[in-house]
């Protein structure tokens, strides 16, 4: 059981912690360097958290658990004008960041008004690479009910947010509704508005949970934190790219921030200790952001072993 | 006629008093942003969410005096010519601009950051600086751009001398929805 947990603390010496969790066999899942601070996400057995506490007190940092950590959420607002950002996406999108999750922003093209909203299939596809999806719609309820057809298709739980207080056997398709967003033109700073926010995280943590209970009863081959460990030692082009997360994790797999041509091959060519390459336990495809690669890994039952 | 700022915010959304709450918000905190809300008297919003369409009706507090040399700076004659010290820097690049665009770049210097000095016998103190009624037009209309919900597409104006009209639908504009849309705020304005 690998417990998800953010360190914050200084620049200085924070290798210590990196070094403790390969020794300790957890994973670092990402590393921000702000100035004089840095940021560490990372996944750490749960048997060992004192000795990751216990360095955390001696570098004078702070460690919080990070229940979104390892997952990529898309949050999805109508068009990327004015009137749907910065507030509230940007703050939807921020706060799911410091949860731990690897938020995506995505305007929809056509995504405006009750009559004519409609959703492509490459942004349909886009959505469902990723864990969950935040909507992030308006203030009134009669449009909330109408835009339906936007998310009906989709294969993620997705988290509607909104205005009004809506009945949940309204909205049938939505893994669930958090009201109170809606549209506003300042930044959420108000205790209300936060609270809101803390809902929506609940929310989140509550749609991974269901998805992470659908994978468990037939579980995957390998995990996606293996997976990426054996990439990054293999493909070692990948700490060169210059996305802030190389390789994001998915709940059911990974995204490689590299390009799909030139690539493949390699990440499906990785090879575990066990003799297995990561083509043989996972489908390793073009994503459609970018011109990333994106890796599912198999279930038990398709590969009929575990690695 | 004399009005305080905002001495009347009325919105009406029949079966959306959520939404009319949080536009209310919305429209206060876009005015603000563009420094709007001393300008404007008395503003009635009516949304039917059923056709749908969103109107405006404002009045507006007094027409602005174009901005001119004299109120922007301190003027005094100086030796061969005038100079202008400026407090507030917001008008300073439309200062430049206007005393350029009169006397031409040679005769325009700036010794210091915030004094310019002009080589002219004549005092360069009526000159306009801003427009800023034009200016007030522009930034209403882009509020009201901002105001309304982004679905609502097709937008109707009418600007006169003390009052405007707008109107945004997400269908197209027919007569019909201009006359209700009229009506329903003519009717705010008589309650």
């Amino acid at each position: 059981m690998l417990d998800p947990v953010m360190f914050t603390g200084g620049v200085y010496k924070h290798d210590l912690v990196t070094e403790l969790i390969e020794d300790l066999g957890g994973y670092l899942l990402q590393k921000n360097v702000t100035q004089s601070e840095v940021i560490l996400l990372m996944l750490v057995p749960h048997e060992d958290m004192p000795a990751l506490e216990a360095m955390t007190k001696e570098l004078k940092g702070k460690l919080e658990r990070a229940p979104l950590a390892g997952t990529e959420i898309a949050v999805v607002t109508p068009t990327l004008a004015i009137h749907h950002l910065p507030h509230p996406a940007c703050d939807v999108a921020e706060y799911i960041r410091r949860h731990g999750a690897k938020s995506n922003m995505i305007g929809m093209g056509r995504g405006v008004a009750r009559e004519i909203s409609q959703m492509d299939e490459f942004e349909s596809a886009l959505i469902n690479e990723h864990d969950a999806v935040v909507f992030t719609f308006g203030n009134f309820a009669d449009c909330i009910l109408k835009k339906e057809h936007l998310y009906r298709t989709l294969t993620v739980p997705v988290i509607v947010t909104g205005g009004p207080e809506m009945k949940k056997e309204d909205l049938p398709y939505a893994f669930e509704y958090v009201p109170n967003v809606g549209r506003i033109a300042h930044r959420s700073r108000k205790a209300t508005e936060i609270g809101s926010l803390d809902n929506i995280i609940a929310a989140v943590g509550r749609a991974l949970d269901s998805v992470r209970a659908s994978i468990s009863k037939d579980p995957l081959t390998t995990t996606p934190p293996r997976a990426m460990e054996v990439v990054r030692e293999q493909v070692p082009d990948v700490t060169q790219s210059l996305s802030p997360l190389p390789i994001a994790l998915n709940l059911n797999g990974l995204r490689i921030k590299l390009p799909y041509d030139e690539y493949a091959e390699a990440v499906a060519g990785v090879e575990f200790d066990e003799g297995v390459t990561l083509g043989e336990i996972a489908k390793v495809m073009p994503s459609r952001m970018k011109n990333y690669i994106l890796v599912r890994i198999l279930p038990v039952s398709e590969t009929g072993f575990v690695v | 006629m004399e009005m305080d700022p905002l001495e009347v915010f009325e919105v009406e959304m029949p079966g959306e008093g959520y939404g009319a709450d949080k536009y209310r918000e919305i429209i206060m905190d876009i005015l603000q942003d563009l420094g709007l809300i001393r300008s404007i008297g008395r503003l009635y919003v009516y949304v039917n969410i059923e056709r749908p369409y969103f109107a405006v009706f404002g009045m507006i507090r007094g027409k602005l005096p174009p901005l001119k040399v004299e109120e922007v700076g301190d003027l005094v004659a100086a030796e061969g010519g005038y100079q202008i010290t400026v407090e507030d820097e917001e008008h300073m690049a439309g200062l430049i601009r206007a005393l350029w665009g009169a006397y031409g770049r040679e005769k325009v210097e700036q010794p210091d950051r915030n004094v310019l000095v002009v080589l002219s016998e004549e005092s360069p103190g009526g000159l306009v600086v801003a427009d800023l009624e034009t200016e007030f037009r522009r930034d209403l209309l882009d509020a009201l751009v901002r105001i309304a919900p982004e679905g609502f597409r097709n937008r109707r104006n009418e600007m006169a001398k003390d009052n405007f009209f707008f109107l945004a639908a997400e269908e197209t504009i027919t007569p019909e929805i201009i006359a209700e849309a009229k009506e329903r705020l003519g009717g705010m304005r008589d309650a």
